[in-house]
This record gives C-alpha cells, structure tokens and sequence, in this order.
C-alpha cells in the first residue's frame, strides 16, 4: 500500500492528530520486542502464537499486538509487555504466550510468571517498578517501546516527525544550531566533539554540495546500543538527519551500517523507502524548498572504518585507511565536499532536544555532559542489557544499582568502558562519574558505550591481550607503529601469559605502548594502548603475578595455570596425577605423588580446604567437581606411610647446624621434615604435652581422629628431628637463649591462639568463652564447658567447630549460630556449615550482639541486633547495617565467641621483647612475604603466626617454604626461591573411561546421624574402591594438554617396572 | 604566503606545502623512510614524526603529511620526537634487520638494543613501491592487500599482472630490499657497522672467504694494502 505523498506541513500535523484520534487508549496491547536479541532467544515464535491467538479466538478488537525493537533488558528476553498497565512478563516461555494473551484479553495478570526480584522474592507487577529499569532515564530506548519500526505512521502517531514540521514551520536555520549548541550535546561515538559547534562549521562552508554521515559502524566487543536503536527506532535517526540537513544545508547524506547488522539494514530500507513515499526525503521535503538525498551504505566490516577519515575513504568505495587531519572532513570530506559525520546516537538525540527544547535538555545529566548516554552493560553482572542514564552518574550505580551487582559468587573488581580504545576501571574507583572528562583522566574512554563486568574470575592480562589481538587484526596497518606496535605488544602479553614474560617487558611493553600512543595518525592506533596502559596501571600486580610468581589468580592463562587443580594447590600437589594413577589402580605411586609434596597427606585428606575443587575444571560450568580431597583420603587410608621414601641428603655441612623450631604444629613440622632431609639437626619446641599444635587442640576429632595425627607424625620424626614438649617461647627459652645454646637458626611457628573479643562489657562473666578456650579445653582436657541453650558468634570455621563440639555434649540442649552477614558470605567451609545443620545446629543470620546480660553472676543472654546488607563495600561485599529498634534478647547459657582469632598476644609481644618486629594490633609477626624473615637476622617465622588463623595446607606452605630460605641462609645464599610454571610435566596414560560426563559426583559416605549426635567417632568415611575408582574416571584431564607420550619419559618406564 | 616557525626559525612557505618540505627547505634533517619527491606523502613509515604545538597540547604528527598552518610552532628533534624515532627504529630492527639504510638510521640515532624478538621480514609496508608503480610508471600493477597483520603488498590475487611491465621501478625505489646489511651476527640484529667505520669483519684474518655482498664496501677498501 502506497503512501500518501505530505504536500505541507500542516498535511502531517493533521496526519498525526487523525492516527492519534484514531486509537483507542483503553484497548491493551501485547508489545513484543523482536530486536536481534529478542529474535535471538525466540521472540519470533511468540509473536506468531500471539498472532494466531488473537486471530483465532477472534480478539482483534480486544487486544492489539505491536512488535517493537529491544526494550534494553536483554537478559530477560523473550519479554512481553502489556500496554497500558505496564505489566512485564520476562523470558516469556513459548508454551504460556497463549496464556498471556487470554489473560490480556479478560484484563488479568499472569502472577507467577511476573519479574521475581531475587533478593526480595516479591514479584513485581509493572516494569517501571524493577529495579533494572527503575533507576534509569530512558529518553531515548524507551521510544522502542511505542512504535513498530517497521511502520512510520506508528512514528508520526506518536509525535514523530514533530521536531522536523516544527523548524520547517520556524524556518531559521541558525536557530536550530543555536538549539543544539545551547542543548550542549556532544557526540555520543566517543570524543565528544560538541555536535553543536560541527554542525555551525559545516554552515559556514560555502560549496552547493555538502555530506551529513550518520556512523553506525559499531565494531566494539560488547557495544550493541547504535544497532538497538537502528532496528527499533529508524526514523527517529532520519528525523535528526533531516533536521541537520536543514540547519546546515547539507544536501546529501549517507547512513554507513555495518553489513553485520542485516535488521537494522533491512529496518533503515524500509523507513527511508516509507519516508521519500511520505515525501520527507528528497526534492521538496514537505512542500518547502529543501532537498535532501539520504542513502544507505554497507560497511564490509572492518573495525576502523568507524574512524571518519577511514569510513569517508570506505563510502568514496576506497579501501578504509585513514588519512591525515587536517584537512578536517568539515572542509573536505567525501569527493571533497564539506562533510559532518555523528554518531547514531547522537542524531537521535536531535529529535528530543528539538521537541522539548534546549533548556529542558540541558538539565538532565552534569556540567558539560549534558542528556542522556546508552550503555550496554555487559560481562559478569546480574542484569544485561541496554541502560540508560543521565551522563555524570556513577559507575557504582549502574554496575550495582541497576546491573544488580556480581552475577555469580566472584567479586567485581572492574568495568571496562569504551572497547577496544577504552580501558579497565578497577571497583575502587567505581564513585567515578561517567562522562567524557573524567573517564579520560582515568585512562579510559567514553567510547560509544560499552561496559563489560569483571570479576575475580578475569584475568586482566588476559584481557589487555584479547584487545591486542582484536587490534592487531583490526588495524589498516598504514601506521608501521600501530601496526608492528599492536603486533608487539600482543606478542609481548602473550608471552606474560605464558609465564614466560620477563623482567624487562613491562617496562619495554609501557614504552612501546606511549610511542604507538604518541606516533599513530587515526584514533585507532591513538588509543589502542589503552587496554594495556589502564590495566597496567591499575593491575599491574597482576602482571607481576604472571611474571614473578609464574601464577594467574583468576586461573585464565593456562600457560600458567597448567591444570588448575595443581596450580590451585599453595603446596602444588599434582592432584591430576594421583587422580590419574587412582582410575588406572596404581595406588602406591597415588601415594607417592601425594606424600612427595605434602608431608601431612593423611590430615589433608581430611580438613584441607581443598582450592583444587574450587578451581576444578570439571565443576565450571554448572558441572560438579572432581571428589579430589576424597580420593586423597582413600589412598592415605589404604597405603602403608613407609612405602615412600623420601630422598635424603648426607651433607656434612648442614649436619653441623643447628635449627630451632617453636611450635609443632603442621608448618613447624613440615619446615623440621624438610631441613631433616636436607641433614640439618631440629629441635621442635611444643608449650603443650603433645606435639600437632592446631591440628590437636583446634580441629575437633570427628574431625580429624588423634591417632591419625599421632601416626602422621611418628612418620616424620627421624634421628634429625627432637621434639621437646611442655617448653614455650618466653616462659622456657627465649631467641637469645636459644642462640646461645648454640642454635644457627630460629623459626617461630606458634600459631594464632587467641580469639579476638567482642568488646561488650560482660564478656568475662562465667558462661562466655573464647571459641579456642572452649576447643582446647575439650580437645586437650576433655572438659565439657557448654551447658544448656549455646550460641556461637561468628561464621567462620572456628565458630562452625565450636558449634558441632558443642552439640555433641551431654549438657547441651540448643546450639545456634549468630552471623552478622547472610549464609552465602560465611568464610566457614560449605560443606561443614552443611553438616552442622544436619546435626542439629540451627543458623541465624543477619544479626549482630549488643549486649551481654548478667543474672547471678553468670551469662543469663545475649541481646542481638538485626542487620540489613546495605551499600556495596570496597572488596564488592555488601555491608551489614544494623537495622535501629530491632534489638532482641536471646536468653543463653553459653556463648562462644568465635570472631576471627588472633595469635597469642602473650606470645607475640614475648617475640617483641627478642626484637623480633611485631603487629601488636593484630597480634601478628612482621616477615618479608617472599622470604619469610623477621627483622632479626636468622630468625623466620611463618604460618598462622604471620598470617592470622589460616588453613592447614597454608600453613605446609610456609613451612617449605621456610625450610628452603633456611637452607639458603645457612649456606650464606641469597634468599630467592625462584617460581616455576606448574604445568604437567609427567605423562599417565589414560583408560578408557569414556562414559565420564554421565555420572555425577561421588556421594561421601558419612556415619548416621545418630551416631554422630552423640559421639566424637570420624564423621566422614572413606570410598570404596570402585567409588574411587569411578570418581577418578569423572577428572578430565586437563594434564594431557601439556603433556606428550614419548619412550624417553622416565616416568613411563619406572612404572611400568614397577608393575611388574 | 603562511608564516611558522620551526625549531624557533621563522619561516614563510606556501600554503598547501607540508611541514617536512618546510623543514627541509630551511635545512633541518628529519628522518624518513616512506616519503619520496615526486610520489604523494603517505605518512606510513611514521619516522618523520615532529612535535606540533605548545604545552599541554602538543602532538606529535608526521611531518610529510601534515600541511603547514598559519602560526604552527614545530620542533623536529625534541626529546619526545627522539624517543618516538628510536622506539620505532628498534621495532625496525626487530623485523627488517637487514636493511642497510635502516641499520644506519639506527646507528645515527644511537639504538643500542632490539628488545622484541628477531623477525627477519623484507618489507616495512612503506608503500612506495605501490606509489611508484602508480603515480610514475602509471602501471597500477601492485597494491596493499588485507589489513592489520595480514597486510601485504602484490598484484591482484597474487597473479602475474598484466599491467606490469617488469620496470624495477619498485625495486628501485624500495627502501628495505635494495643495499642488504650482511652484518656477521645474524643473531643480532644491530649492526652498526658501516655507519660506525669499524667493520666487524675488519678484525677477521680471512675476509676474503667471507660471503658478502657488499661490494664495494668500506672494510674492504681499508684492508686492502
């Protein structure tokens, strides 16, 4: 159906009121939107039951449908809208569309399909009241939602083309640039030129031919905003084109699309062919005078021809380089002729700013930054999709208001805006306003609006290199530096990743990065070292990671990582390969690998906190991880300790020296086990009657059984070691006494002892522990101090341990854990907060104590305060804040307090009076982090008496590494232990378990749960042998990536003899 | 008549000249690998780089591209503009080592260390040979092909083309083939030596068994008794 031609202004006014007149505000409407996104998650296939619906039971006159461009929550897509309430049905299912549309057409709403706000878990009704679209200003997306881009009469019915009719009737084209430079927009691709004051500069050109481009060449990873706003809204960009037009005198524009675009090509075909036939395009626009040509180009898809010198060399149909500015396109752009380009954005900004008037524009958003800016909020954040909001406000807000905050457990820790020229934002700096200027100052750009979300999970080398790469590819390659520059730097970042980097190549990396910054022609090659410049100078801890410590925190690189499990390990156990050797039957050399790198296999096996599950491969991705710590556990448990033998040094030096060791604990021992086989002599000095430190008196021995730890230990005492018991630093020896007595070496491993107090007045009465006071008392004496109703206070390990302790005693009627964040914030292990509750142990969240309450001298409760999470701290967490007037009494018995430990303050100021550098506040020894050593020559200390109260594997750690600078400094060596990449280096052969992703994990078997109520018996069992086996079928194997079958592998032929 | 000062000379040029024809006209030397008379500016070889601008505000531009401006202050050799050239004659050295003309722009502008790892590439993509062959040979035989790292130059499909003539005039005007360095440590790639005076080779009894190509060259003329 042919459009009628517009003879005049007043032709489409009276268009406009007809079209308006003609709808009937009460009819419903089923919006649909079907941009790419919406088409994408199968938004077709509901408009096509809509349609048959409606059709079918005959309901044309009750309800109307309108399918409509992307909406901007994109995650939720397929969506529904209804139209007049504004009911939002997200991620609409195809098999309930009928449902919507009947319940549209009896004027119902459909609750359980309704938004669910995953905090709250209320429903929500309208979609202006999620907390998505709530918070934002969306002048400009929202016009998706009111008409069908396919049909300009749904335009003009909305008001569409008013802006154009209104300065046609005005017809003063310095007023229209004066309106635009007072509106004070500046062009939404990027820079931020003041569109305004280009539009005035292509006025004053006097040629009879003049361009106006409209730049929809959207090349940046995770930017989509330009083509939401093509498909959904084309005419609102031809309005502003033609409103240029006018007020420049241009004569010919060109729309440049990206060929990857099809529905925004096909959407803008369809408008520029409905607008000539309404004759708003082309020779007497409207019956006036004016003439405007407005084509559309394809862009064969290279990034920089959104660079305008690129992209006027791409429409004169000439390869798209860049050429030099000036001369500036306003003077000579296409064929020479005055030329101004602008964003898609920003010409459908002009539109509004015409319609509502420059003043009325100039109030959204801040100083210089007027109007409001699109951004495709992208990555590893709750909500994605399209937002919009006035220029100026926070980062913070729309990561966390409006994005929702992390999408998964990992924290934020940076956004990257502006693409590929952008750069990296860490979260510390997340209370920047977004707007041209201060982005910049912070080394990164607006660009055209994308904002990816990083979490912990990113790995910022990672990153700067994926943007290298995509530039190495994308530059024309005209500039030698931007182009052999990008080259080298990737290649460079590639080598960090691989941990083969150097200690020259950040600084060479920097130098490169200014130079190819300083010498390239285009703003491509300008800004294409600012993923490596911002992340450099936000992260460069990252980078020193890779390169110093051969690690990727984030476990991204795999040229560092290797297999995940082992590098996850702070002990580096090939776990992969006693997983290996478990499916193939091999358990003597499982147990070999194990013990070569732990000398604690057995108490691993059974309270290590195993990072190599949280980083398995097997468990990302929604799969479940690899049973690690288990099969670790039926291997201790079946294979005989003394099949290892460890390889020992006769060193007639090293037997010569003397080292002490202060405490017995798991670091203390491992560090005696390891300077024993170097052949020096150690003396481990224990305050206690029984040497194992924490592993004794804090670990609970359902748990962690004594004999198990007394056989482990046993194992490691050898002619070198001497344990002396009932000695403690301070009391018995002291570091100078020690020197004296002719030690060569001092290392302080004593543990964290002492739990923090509340600070409430009260904390002393009879009835209140500390939660290691209550835990020693048991463990160590057997004494039963909880009575009655216990609370526990905390949420970490040590509260969980009181707790079930607690419960197993005679006198105990009621436990309960009060922690002052929610259940999923709790640093305890999951699987103990689990099994805590499993006996009976009840969990409180959310509340904090204020007061403790006295009867008869003794603890009679607690008065508890609610908490609600509030804003987002630093570290990505939200805060608790305390909630006024919701102060409650618990009456109690007992109380726990379980508040993070510290170490024995006693025993730290005793190492203070030695001289040895101290941190009174947190009761920690002062070391250099890489070589462990106090301030006093000869002494190191490590474990949790330098950490605060750690993991037992942490602690092994410390304790190698100290033997090892031990070592070292006797000798008189440098202190260095250089890193190496923990990447497989040994071959296992594979069986033939093909049916690995069928099966899920193994359930750990468990004692029942009458028995454990009661009793202190080991709560956790071992596998059997074909559990075992079939779990270690489950490992994928990342080691195979590494490593290759080859004859000469030693590793290869050793077990094979000793198979036979 | 526009009037600019360049290293703080005053001088008049005409409008529509470029900043390196300025310069040169007064005599300031200014590095360039990609720009010939007679062949249209290109700005590729970005060696000619020269600061534009004061404070703040200053950058640097290629100084065979850009058309001078009434008023411009230009400095040709400041510490940022020597900085930029050398980084760009390491990343040269570390892909074309052996070309002599680029061995001698590194000697004269003291690189010492090619800290990227050594490619031993034929072209710099200058382009010259592509502006020969169409602006005087007015062959249109060869040309750039494919961008970013997989850029290249030839004849359409990589085929014999049926508009070349077989001139040479690309060879000629090439600024990476012609006049190899035969530097005696392939594995670095500075050499130094022509530009230095003290062939390496000098010190080497036997150097009339040695493969050179350079002919005549200095080391030899010296030797000879």
């Amino acid at each position: 159906m042919a459009l009628e031609r517009l003879k005049s202004v007043q032709d489409l006014r009276t268009l406009q009121q007809r079209l308006a007149g003609e709808r009937d505000p009460r009819i419903p409407v089923i919006v649909i939107p079907a941009g790419t996104c919406g088409q994408a998650s199968g938004a077709n296939d509901l408009i096509r039951i809509a349609k048959r619906e409606i059709l079918g039971r005959g309901l044309t006159d009750k309800i109307r449908l309108r399918v409509t461009g992307c909406h901007g929550y994109c995650q939720m897509e397929p969506s529904v809208l209804v139209e007049p309430q504004g009911t939002f049905y997200p991620r609409v299912d195809v098999e309930r569309m009928a449902e919507i549309v009947d319940a549209t057409a009896k004027g119902m709403v459909l609750e359980h399909l309704l938004y669910r706000d995953e905090e709250t878990e209320i429903r929500i009704e309208k979609q202006s009241e999620i907390p998505f679209f709530r918070k934002q200003v969306r002048t400009i997306i929202a016009q998706n939602e009111r008409v069908d881009p396919i049909r300009i009469l749904n335009y003009i019915e909305v008001g569409g083309y008013g802006a154009l009719a209104t300065i046609l009737e005005k017809n003063d084209p310095q007023w229209v640039v004066e309106e635009v430079k007072n509106a004070g927009l500046r062009g939404r691709g990027g820079a931020g030129f003041p569109t305004g004051l280009k539009w005035e500069l292509l006025a004053q050109q006097k040629k009879r031919i003049k361009y106006l481009v409209c730049n929809a060449d959207e090349g940046d990873p995770g930017a989509y905003m330009d083509r939401s706003v093509l498909e959904g809204n084309p005419h609102s960009v031809i309005e502003g084109m033609l409103i240029g037009a006018f007020a420049t005198g241009a004569t010919h524009g060109v729309l440049y699309v990206r060929n990857e675009y099809p529905l925004a090509i096909k959407h803008l075909l369809i408008a520029l062919r409905q607008a000539r036939e309404l004759g708003l395009l082309g020779v007497g626009i409207l019956g006036t005078t004016i003439a405007f040509e407005l084509d559309l180009v394809k862009g064969a898809g290279a990034f920089v021809c959104g660079e305008e010198t690129a992209l006027m060399h791409s429409i004169e149909g000439k390869v798209g380089e860049p050429r030099q500015r000036p001369p500036y396109p306003v003077q000579k752009g296409i064929d020479r002729k005055p030329t101004a380009i602008n964003n898609v954005e920003t010409w459908a900004n002009i539109p509004i700013i015409i319609r509502n008037g420059s003043a009325e524009y100039a109030k959204v958003g801040a100083r210089k930054n007027s109007g409001t800016k699109i951004f495709s909020l992208v990555g590893k954040v709750r909500n994605t999709g399209l937002v919009e909001v006035p220029m100026g406000v926070t980062i913070n807000s729309i990561v966390h208001a409006i994005g929702g905050g992390p999408a998964g457990r990992a924290r934020i820790k940076a956004v990257q805006t502006g693409g590929p020229s952008g750069g990296c934002i860490p979260s510390s700096m997340f209370d920047l306003p977004i707007d041209y200027d201060s982005l910049v100052a912070a080394g990164s750009i607006m660009g055209s609006g994308g904002m990816i979300v990083m979490d912990e999970n990113t790995c910022m080398v990672d990153v700067a290199k994926y943007f290298m790469r995509f530039l190495k590819h994308e530059s024309c390659g005209k500039c030698y530096t931007c182009r052999k520059g990008t080259q080298r730097m990737h290649e460079i970042l590639d080598d960090i990743s691989k941990g083969i980097g150097t200690e020259g190549h950040l600084d060479l990396l920097e130098e490169l990065a200014g130079v190819v910054k300083d010498t390239s022609m285009c703003g491509l090659g300008q800004s294409a070292p600012n993923p490596v410049l911002s992340t450099l100078r936000y992260f460069r801890n990252e980078y020193r990671r890779h390169i110093y410590d051969k690690r990727c925190d984030a476990f991204v690189c795999n040229g560092v990582v290797g297999a995940p499990c082992a590098s996850a390990c702070p002990i580096g156990t090939e776990a992969w390969r006693y997983i290996a050797h478990i499916a193939r039957g091999e358990y003597e050399q499982a147990y070999s690998v194990i013990r070569e790198a732990n000398p604690f296999p057995s108490v691993c096996a059974r309270v290590c906190n195993h990072p190599c599950e949280e980083h398995c491969k097997a468990g990302a991705h929604g799969g479940e991880a690899v049973a690690i710590r288990a099969l670790k556990r039926f291997i201790t448990d079946r294979a005989d300790p003394s099949i290892y033998k460890p390889v020992r040094m006769e060193d007639e030096f090293a037997a010569t020296q003397r080292i002490a060791v202060i405490g017995s604990g798991p670091a203390g021992l491992t560090a005696a086990h390891y300077l024993s086989l170097k052949g020096y002599k150690v003396t481990v000095f224990e305050s206690d009657s029984k040497p194992g430190g924490m592993l004794y008196s804090a670990i609970p021995s359902y748990r962690l059984p004594r004999t198990t730890i007394e056989k482990e230990i046993d194992s490691l005492v050898d002619k070198n070691i001497t344990i002396r018991c009932n000695t403690a630093l301070g009391r018995d020896v002291t570091i100078d006494s020690l020197f004296e007595e002719g030690y060569n070496a001092v290392f302080l491993a004593f543990g964290a002892h002492k739990s923090l107090r509340l600070r409430l007045r009260g904390e002393d009465l009879p009835g209140v522990y500390p939660s290691i006071q209550f835990l020693k008392a048991f463990n160590q004496r057997g004494e039963n101090l909880a009575k009655g109703r216990v609370g526990v206070v905390g949420g970490g390990n040590s509260a969980v341990d009181a707790a079930r302790v607690a419960v197993r005693q005679p006198n105990v009627k009621s436990v309960t854990v009060f922690y002052r964040r929610t259940r999923e914030e709790m640093p305890a292990f999951a699987e103990e907060i689990e099994a805590a509750l499993q006996e009976g142990v009840h969990l409180e969240t959310l509340v904090a104590p204020t007061g403790i309450l006295e009867e008869e001298g003794r603890l009679s409760g607690v008065e508890f305060i609610n908490n609600q999470l509030g804003e987002f701290d630093e570290s990505g967490r939200r805060r608790p804040v305390p909630l006024p007037g919701t102060q409650h009494i618990v009456p109690l018995d007992t109380l726990i307090v379980a508040i993070s430990e510290g170490s024995d303050t006693d025993c730290v100021s005793v190492a203070g009076i030695n001289r040895i550098d101290v941190d009174e506040r947190k009761g920690i020894i002062r070391v250099d982090p890489e070589t462990l050593c106090t301030n006093r020559p000869g002494v190191f200390a490590g474990g949790d008496v330098v950490t605060g109260p750690n993991t037992v594997v942490d602690a092994i750690a410390a304790g190698k590494r100290v033997a090892v600078m031990l070592d070292h400094h006797l000798r008189g060596e440098p202190l260095r232990q250089p890193s190496e990449r923990r990447v497989p280096r040994h071959y296992v052969e594979p069986t033939n378990g093909h049916e690995v992703h069928l099966r899920g994990r193994v359930a750990l078997p468990r004692v029942d749960m009458e028995a454990r109520k009661h009793g202190f018996g080991e709560v956790e069992l071992t596998l059997s042998e074909a559990e075992a086996k079939r779990e270690a079928t489950r490992c994928l194997r990342c080691d195979l990536e590494f490593t290759q079958p080859s004859k000469d592998e030693p590793a290869v032929e050793e077990q094979k003899e000793q198979l036979v | 008549m526009i009037k600019l000062k360049i290293n703080a000379v005053p001088v008049s040029v005409e409008e529509g000249s470029t900043i390196l024809e300025a310069a040169q006209f007064l005599g300031f030397p200014i590095p360039t690998l990609c720009h010939v008379e007679g062949l249209s500016p290109y700005g590729a070889c970005r060696l000619c780089v020269v600061e534009v601008g004061e404070g703040a505000r200053s950058k640097l531009v290629s100084s065979c591209t850009y058309p001078v401006e009434e008023g411009l202050r230009v400095r040709t050799a400041s510490a940022r503009v020597v900085r930029a050239r050398k980084m760009i004659l390491e990343l040269m050295l570390g892909s074309c080592p052996q070309s002599k003309i680029i061995q001698d722009l590194a000697s004269a502008y003291e690189v010492r260390q090619q800290r990227f790892k050594q490619e031993y590439e034929t072209c710099i993509l200058c382009g010259l040979c592509a502006r020969m062959c169409t602006e005087q040979m007015m062959a249109h035989a060869i040309g750039f092909q494919g961008r970013g790292d997989h850029r290249t130059l030839g004849t359409p499909f990589n085929i014999k083309s049926e508009k070349c003539r077989l001139c040479g005039g690309c060879i000629y005007i090439c600024p990476a083939c012609q006049l190899r360095c035969t530097y005696t440590q392939p594995e670095k790639a500075i050499c130094g030596g022509c530009a230095n005076l003290s062939p390496p080779c000098l010190e080497k009894p036997n150097f009339d068994d040695m493969m050179c190509y350079m002919s005549p060259c200095v080391a030899c003329e010296i030797k000879k008794d």
